[in-house]
């Protein structure tokens, strides 16, 4: 009796989250005329997936998935590389300042990114780096939330891993790399989806960062599939559909760790 | 990983990363560079994309050796990217613009004056002559041309022919007809009008209500204030006290009126040329019927549509030029009307055979002699953006949550007051 | 390891380690952050469309006199009021029951958590679709089923973006919040229940307390998040029906890009920028003060 309750509980909680979904999967597979029509449409008449062949044919979406990929992919890499070292840094060491540096780290988080962006965008133009790679990718190197996100991971490992390894001779960048990471590869997990995620459907830098059609990402191309005063809904669906699948898969891939890795910490 | 930093690259990142308070937010930013020398940048709706500018485009890259970058945005869009690229000084070639920002970039150094083109050309291409003017003198400031209008476009009266003829009605002509016509016509599901949660779809009644919305002579806003507050009255009762039109609901999107009067849900909308080609597609079977803007003081529409203008620090104003002048060809209207129904600013276009023979836009080329530009003087002072807040929050009020009109309005003229002295 | 007991020259010799681990992270924000944010606060003492007349603070006398401004931040507040409280509420109750031994609670955590990885921009033209009282989906499900039509957007403007801000947030609490369920000791509960303390009382007295430290992430977090809230207001709204919905990081990128008042929006943002860091410090000293009760 009880778990029945459960279980429908459990069930209408996951039909609210993924029904909405699915009809953006069906908005995808509509005719032009059905995603205008104002009955509606929830399931197509007959699926177009010739929708998805047309974003190619419209734009040059195999670029945008390309880039979206390089940007978010380097971007997670370089979180990957650079959060844990100065997460375990604010864990693990007693310096000067530190709690005032810590506070200053979490105050960055508490700057909308707009407000950032042309002060940005005019030191990206002073470099030349409107554009490329380099441009888009460069001021996402690292972040306060994956930082702050480590720190509460490598906090819980215990001192005396360290004080041994210290009395053992290691060195100090040896003890990080053959002690500290290796306790937190769920974490990393963690750290790597969420910062792709994030990364992945950014979309105000993108758009101010690139000036030509071959360099935009998904988030910011999508926006081609609009007219001046309507939504081409069964374009830009099946564009939100692609961009889904990368998250979604690396969800999948990552979530044993997911649940585990944060369950590790306590989060203390 | 990342491309390494080279050193180089470090000492750059370093001497742009201290130069960047100097520059705040633009003023001493270095002067005009544009992408490659051999790209001409435009910024462009994404919805503009049409066939016949292709052409243009390709003829424009043959004669002067060089690759257009047609860069495709939303409005919004494109001017956060606009003004990202004004404080860093670099700038596209041309711009194309949804109307009112030529004269809030003139007044802001940030428009190039095209004055000396239009003194040396304007005889051969028409311009002003050609140009309705209202279009040119939204496009000036002080008494210099600053953009030159591509498209203009007007709001009239859209119906559906069946409905009418059904309950036996002819197209409305004043807002009494109109009122009467739309509950005749509600019925079954059936609204007789929706109308635009866009508070730009306010004008046409202000102005049929011979409402000035500011006069910098004498400070008044909405004047006469009676008459604005019926004209308001009348769009709020259409929802609230008759219950001819649904609530609409607010949005950044402006189709859901055309998207009731494509399903048959309502008989007759309030629109611009824009909707007649997403009511083709999805209800072809749908006999679409024009009319004339409605009159009620006076008749009058609202005049809108897009410009092009080049920013100040482009570096080939002479090829920008060209392209406007090429793009602006009577011959390029008549191919892009013929392609899309899109309206053109030219007074000789509205005879080509194009637009007499096409019943649609025939309505909209005899409307566009008394399209009025509603903002044009609150531009002129700065503070459009500020006014254009306030309105979106005084027109939803209104319309969606049913405020009285003349505590709201009083409310509005306050705030105005405030920010326009 | 107090370095208070060790000898100075270690802790000095880790404080130097400290630092050089620190140095391109100190470099990066430098460059990336605090540049920038020096440079709007530059920008708040300036005024002007390019925001190059020297204005003093009157930027921030005129946003604390603004309507407009206490508006949007009252409108903010009881936003973020709604997510906070009911992300927590609504993401521990389903950890709760996701955390019993139920067959297939993999895949449930799974489809929970879905909405997380979608962009907001998406949801947010997503939801406005379903919800359109004239023309969305949900209107005619509701209507198939004979239940009375919605016109939420219109009737409950903030508490509709609220609630898909929670649709697609919630799972992602959920997990947090499993994650520090399954960091409880079972020994705790037993101990209880051999007391004889029955399910309420149990949550109350054991599982809340042990859960303090997971419950302050996540609300600093969604307090931080709640109050820079922009899209739901940018795609779903546009700010309305008249200013409902008129969230203030909405307000202040409206004055940035469309008003471009770049001086009176980095005055705002400043103001922003110390409301959030002054609920994030007393966050974290109700915090403190929790776990020293148990």
């Amino acid at each position: 009796m009880r778990k029945a309750l459960l279980y429908t509980l459990l069930v209408v909680a996951s039909l609210v989250t993924v029904l909405p979904l699915l009809y953006m999967v069906s908005l995808s597979l509509q005719t032009e005329a059905e995603t205008l029509s104002a009955e509606a449409v929830l399931v197509p008449d007959s699926p177009q997936w010739g929708n998805y062949a047309e974003l190619f044919a419209r734009a040059p979406f195999g670029n945008f998935i390309v880039n979206s990929l390089v940007v978010a992919g380097v971007i997670t890499l370089a979180h990957l590389v650079f959060d844990p070292l100065v997460g375990y840094v604010f864990a693990k060491f007693r310096f000067p300042l530190r709690n005032t540096l810590f506070v200053a780290l979490l105050a960055t988080l508490m700057v909308p990114f707009f407000v950032r962006m042309i002060p940005l965008y005019v030191l990206m133009a002073n470099l030349g780096w409107l554009n490329t790679y380099q441009g888009l990718i460069t001021p996402f190197l690292m972040d306060a939330f994956g930082i702050f996100l480590m720190r509460q991971f490598i906090q819980p490992i215990p001192d005396d891993l360290i004080s041994a390894a210290r009395i053992d001779g290691a060195s100090e960048l040896r003890i990080y790399r053959r002690v500290i990471l290796p306790q937190t590869r769920p974490a990393l997990a963690v750290l790597g989806l969420f910062t792709f995620v994030f990364q992945w459907n950014e979309f105000l830098w993108p758009l101010v960062a690139t000036s030509t059609p071959e360099m935009r990402t998904i988030p910011v191309g999508l926006t081609l599939f609009n007219q001046e005063y309507f939504t081409l809904w069964h374009l830009t669906a099946a564009g939100s559909v692609i961009l889904f699948v990368p998250t979604a898969v690396l969800f999948v891939l990552t979530q044993r760790y997911f649940v585990r890795g944060i369950a590790l910490t306590g989060l203390k | 990983m990342t491309s390494p930093l080279s050193r180089r690259d470090l000492l750059r990142l370093a001497g742009a990363a201290a130069a960047v308070p100097v520059l705040s937010a633009c003023a001493g930013a270095p002067p005009a560079q544009t992408a490659a020398p051999g790209t001409f940048t435009v910024y462009w709706n994404a919805g503009h994309d049409y066939q016949a500018y292709r052409k243009v485009i390709a003829e424009f890259e043959q004669a002067n050796k060089v690759k257009v970058n047609l860069q495709k945005y939303q409005w919004p869009d494109l001017r956060t990217r606009l003004l990202a690229d004004f404080a860093s000084g670099t700038v596209p070639d041309l711009v194309e613009e949804p109307g009112g920002w030529v004269q809030e970039f003139a007044i802001s150094g940030n428009a190039r004056s095209l004055q000396d083109y239009v003194d040396r050309d304007g005889a051969a291409m028409g311009f002003p002559a050609d140009w309705r003017p209202v279009t040119v003198e939204r496009n000036s400031y002080q008494g210099k041309v600053y953009g030159v209008q591509l498209h203009l476009t007007c709001n009239t009266l859209l119906y559906n022919k069946a409905m009418l003829r059904d309950a036996g009605l002819e197209p409305p002509t004043t807002w009494e007809e109109f009122l009467a016509a739309a509950q005749k016509l509600t019925k079954d599901g059936v609204y007789g009008v929706a109308l635009n949660q866009d508070y730009t779809y306010v004008w046409p009644w202000l102005t049929q209500a011979g409402v000035t919305p500011y006069d910098p002579k004498t400070g008044k806003i909405m004047d006469p204030v009676a008459d604005a507050v019926e004209a308001l009255r009348f769009q709020a009762d259409l929802v609230h006290k008759y219950k001819v039109a649904p609530v609409p609901v607010s949005s950044t999107d402006y189709s859901g009126p055309q998207k009731l009067f494509s399903a048959k849900r309502a008989a007759m909308i309030l629109t611009g040329p824009w909707d007649l080609d997403p009511i083709a597609k999805t209800s072809p079977d749908i006999e679409l019927g024009i009319a004339p803007p409605l009159k009620h003081k006076e008749q009058a529409t609202q005049a809108a549509g897009v410009s092009m203008f080049v920013p100040a620090k482009a570096a080939r104003p002479d090829l920008s030029w060209d392209f406007i002048k090429r793009i602006t060809d009577l011959k390029v209207e008549q191919a892009a009307t013929k392609e899309t129904g899109m309206l053109m600013p030219r007074v000789s276009w509205a005879d080509l055979p194009e637009v007499r023979s096409n019943e649609a836009i025939k309505v909209f080329a005899d409307a566009l002699p008394y399209a009025q530009d509603s903002s044009q003087q609150v531009r002129l002072t700065g503070q459009l953006g500020k006014w254009e807040e306030q309105l979106k929050v005084m027109y939803q009020q209104i319309l969606i949550q049913n405020e009285p009109a003349d505590a709201a309005l009083a409310k509005f003229t306050q705030a105005a007051e405030g920010f326009l002295k | 390891m107090t370095a208070r007991r060790r000898p100075r020259t270690l802790a000095s010799r880790y404080a130097r380690t400290a630092y050089l681990f620190l140095t391109p992270a100190i470099l990066f924000f430098a460059a990336f952050f605090y540049l920038p944010i020096g440079n709007v606060v530059a920008t708040s003492l300036r005024t002007g469309p390019q925001a190059d007349q020297w204005s003093g603070l009157a930027n921030f006398g005129q946003a604390l006199a603004d309507p407009a401004v206490r508006h949007s931040f009252l409108v903010t507040v009881g936003f973020s009021v709604l997510v906070v409280a009911g992300s927590i509420v609504l993401g521990l109750a389903l950890a709760m029951v996701i955390d019993q031994p139920l067959r297939g609670r993999v895949a449930f955590r799974v489809l929970l958590l879905v909405p997380y990885l979608t962009s907001v921009a998406i949801v947010g033209l997503l939801w406005r679709n379903i919800l359109d009282p004239e023309l969305g989906v949900l209107n005619r499900v509701l209507a198939a089923t004979g239940l009375p039509q919605q016109q939420w957007l219109n009737t409950a403007p903030l508490l509709t973006i609220a609630a898909v801000t929670l649709w697609q947030s919630v799972g992602y609490t959920m997990v947090l919040f499993l994650a520090g369920l399954q960091g409880i000791p079972e020994t705790y509960h037993e101990a209880a229940k051999i007391d004889g303390a029955d399910g309420w009382r149990r949550f109350w007295r054991i599982t809340l307390p042990l859960l303090a430290p997971t419950t302050l992430f996540v609300s600093v977090m969604a307090v931080i998040s709640g109050l820079q809230a922009f899209g739901q207001a940018y795609i779903i709204t546009n700010g309305g029906p008249g200013d409902a919905t008129d969230l203030s990081v909405f307000h202040i990128f409206n004055v940035a890009f469309r008003t471009r008042d770049f001086g009176y929006s980095s005055a705002q943002s400043v103001l922003l920028l110390m409301v959030i860091v002054a609920f994030t410090l007393i966050q974290l000293r109700a915090g403190r003060r929790a776990e020293v009760v148990y």
